[in-house]
């Protein structure tokens, strides 16, 4: 390292330029990969998935039908040998034991009783995997958690998990929130799914299941969507003072701080540069002393 | 001279009753608690922000990792989350294969649980005796999948291998003495006088309290609810399985205590059928080496020694990692119920709550 690369301690030492600014975001570690897709299951965007493709299957096959009609009106034309007539590509058979489980038509009771009691609430019922999923409107959770638990033929005594998801490109909302209830006497499980936007506070689940207490704040801590009514909204496994919402997409996985330039890539002294400019900012002279 | 205030102190993060890096800040008046607040996190290492930038099969490592006594019973949740999410059937060797293992990972949980427990109420003998059953355990994953703790035990769509030559013979030798182990330990306790009077009437939590908490597991049980998901909801090869589920309704440590050793026989009973109608066949099932997923979200709960661990998953379309991966963790959901069985009791009882909760902090920071 030669001495005019590094930057010099400053002379006057009462004035020190100011806190050392690194360019975190442009640091190529922390450059974030955003999610293309909203994987929001759902029945009614699987049905309009599966159209699009019969039709563009359809499509294809029609053009390889008038290529085939052209190509052979050419040799007929030319007086060559008529080409062969194409073959309707049949999907690729795998032999595993994968078998997809796709969105289908709601057969549950209670599932249409939910729809029946709430009405225009409910935006879509359907099944997947086995598991129930009722998504209402976002102003009318608590209204559906209270008919969910206090409705004698639903019965939903526990919520057992809560939580949330980030969907970043999605447009008109940015969050869905889940709520997996569970009906210890009736051995039934259900999830209610709420879309949220950025900066709403949907209602606080506390008041009908208390257990939604730390979940919430988890979400909140996490994900950093903020609940109304909710009896203690702070954080609880960050510390208070953290910036940022971990686990939505945007935020980095790597830290902040020295750990964005690897140890590897230092061969050119980057840290002890950076250590030297900022003491130098601060009108400390970290530098050695010559050797006479 | 004598002031008539309240005291505020903090119980841990370094406690060795707190079984990890749990802060409780207390306040009291005398010796009597009249707020109590769990503060957590001191273990957050982010397992959901990491599981989610890896693959589907990269995830188990972490799952070991969060409640490390029973960490194939985090495997077991996790495996069957990612084939209920790409629908696959698991061979029925491998299902009961993973039904015994769990269920021994159930005894160790339990075990280290009761020492652990003991050793905090001031009894240190059993601490020994539980400490000696749980190694031969121990052995047993050693030889399955050469790891002790954290086993990784399984894989999407069954097992790695099958079952080790010689298995056999050390279940065979464990089962024949293990449930008079359970006598020892019911000898030195039952009727222990000094155990009695500090778990008795201590850290009691209704039935209503404990659903409304969300709190499953033992706990649950102990307050007169039978809810075991391995009845409720059956997975494995439970639904084939003949045991009960033991219940109190005392509700205070020491039925929890009664709950879990009863546990114990019936976990022993299990293991003893898994042996006796173990199939024949394949231990994996037939899948393409990359998994990609497909629109799709699964919610899958099992038993977990202490309480209903969910594991829920997104699937994105033609991605080998999962979008959304999230543990609903049984300790995290069950510490809500500290400060309802604390607040009125005695200073020294909360320990006993503590540990009457068999919290793993590992699991509840993730």
């Amino acid at each position: 390292m030669s001495d005019e690369t590094l930057p010099q301690p400053s002379e006057s030492p009462e004035a020190p330029a100011g806190p050392y600014i690194y360019d975190y975001a442009a640091s190529p570690q922390r450059q974030v990969v955003m999610p293309k897709t909203v994987p929001l299951p759902s029945l009614r965007t699987y049905e309009a998935e599966v159209k699009a493709a019969v039709a563009a299957d359809e499509a294809k096959w029609q053009k390889m039908l008038a290529d085939f009609e052209t190509a052979k009106a050419k040799a007929e034309a030319e007086g060559k040998e008529a080409p062969k007539p194409p073959v309707r590509p049949v999907p690729r058979k795998d032999d595993n034991d994968l078998k997809t489980p796709w969105p289908q038509e709601a057969k549950d009771d209670d599932l249409h009783r939910l729809q029946e009691r709430l009405g225009g609430k409910v935006e879509e019922i359907f099944e997947q995997a086995g598991e129930l999923t009722c998504q209402v409107s976002k102003e009318a959770i608590l209204e559906a958690l209270q008919l969910c638990r206090q409705d004698i033929a639903l019965n939903y005594e526990m919520l057992a998990d809560q939580t949330a998801t980030h969907y970043p490109a999605a447009t008109g909302f940015a969050f869905s929130v889940v709520y997996h209830l569970t009906s210890i006497s009736r051995r039934k499980r259900l999830r209610l799914r709420i879309l949220v936007p950025e900066e709403f506070s949907p209602e606080s689940a506390c008041a009908v299941y208390p257990s939604a207490n730390w979940m919430e704040r988890e979400i909140y801590d996490m994900l950093g969507i903020r609940f109304a009514n909710h009896p203690d909204m702070t954080r609880i496994l960050c510390p208070e003072d953290w910036e940022g919402h971990p686990l939505r997409k945007d935020y980095p996985v790597v830290g902040w701080g020295q750990r964005d330039i690897a140890f590897r890539e230092d061969r050119g002294g980057m840290l002890e540069r950076i250590a030297l400019q900022k003491a130098g900012q601060l009108g400390i002279n970290l530098k050695q002393p010559k050797a006479e | 001279m004598f002031k008539n205030e309240e005291m505020e102190i903090n119980l841990g993060p370094q406690h060795p009753s707190t079984h990890g890096v749990l802060r409780v800040k207390l306040r009291l008046d005398g010796e009597t608690i009249t707020h109590c607040r769990p503060m957590i996190g001191y273990l957050h290492r982010g397992v959901e922000k990491i599981c989610e930038n890896q693959t589907f099969f990269q995830g188990q490592v972490w799952t070991d990792r969060m409640d490390y006594c029973s960490a194939v019973a985090n495997n077991l949740g996790w495996a069957e989350a990612n084939e209920k999410l790409f629908g696959i059937t698991v061979p029925r060797r491998a299902q009961y294969i993973r039904t015994m293992l769990n269920e021994f990972n159930r005894l160790a949980s339990h075990l280290i649980w009761l020492a652990t427990h003991a050793l905090d109420i001031g009894a240190m003998t059993v601490f020994l005796y539980a400490f000696r059953e749980r190694e031969d355990i121990l052995d047993m994953n050693e030889a399955f999948c050469g790891s002790r703790l954290t086993t990784t035990a399984f894989r999407i769509g069954g097992l790695r291998e099958d079952l080790p030559p010689g298995f056999e013979k050390l279940v065979k030798k464990f089962l024949a003495k293990f449930p008079s182990c359970i006598e020892e330990y019911e000898n030195l306790l039952n009727e222990n006088r000094i155990w009695k009077k500090r778990t008795i009437g201590v850290a009691k939590l209704s039935a209503e309290d404990a659903i409304a908490l969300g709190i499953t597991g033992p706990v649950l049980r102990a307050a007169g609810v039978p809810y075991d998901i391995r009845k409720a909801f059956p997975y494995a090869a439970y639904a084939e399985m003949n045991f009960d589920v033991p219940t109190r309704t005392e509700a205070d440590t020491y039925a929890r205590y009664l709950v879990r050793m009863d546990e114990m026989r019936q976990s022993a009973r299990i293991i003893q059928q898994c042996m006796d109608g173990m199939p024949e066949g394949p231990v994996m099932a037939k899948l393409p080496k990359i998994l990609k997923a497909e629109v799709n979200e699964v919610y899958h709960a099992t038993e977990a020694p202490k309480g209903e661990i969910g594991y829920y998953l997104v699937g994105e379309k033609g991605s080998g990692n999962p979008y959304r991966f999230h543990v609903r963790a049984p300790g995290f959901i069950n510490l809500q119920a500290l400060p309802k069985m604390a607040e009125g009791g005695l200073i020294a009882d909360i320990v006993a709550a503590i540990g009457t909760l068999d919290i793993v902090l590992g699991e509840i920071d993730r």
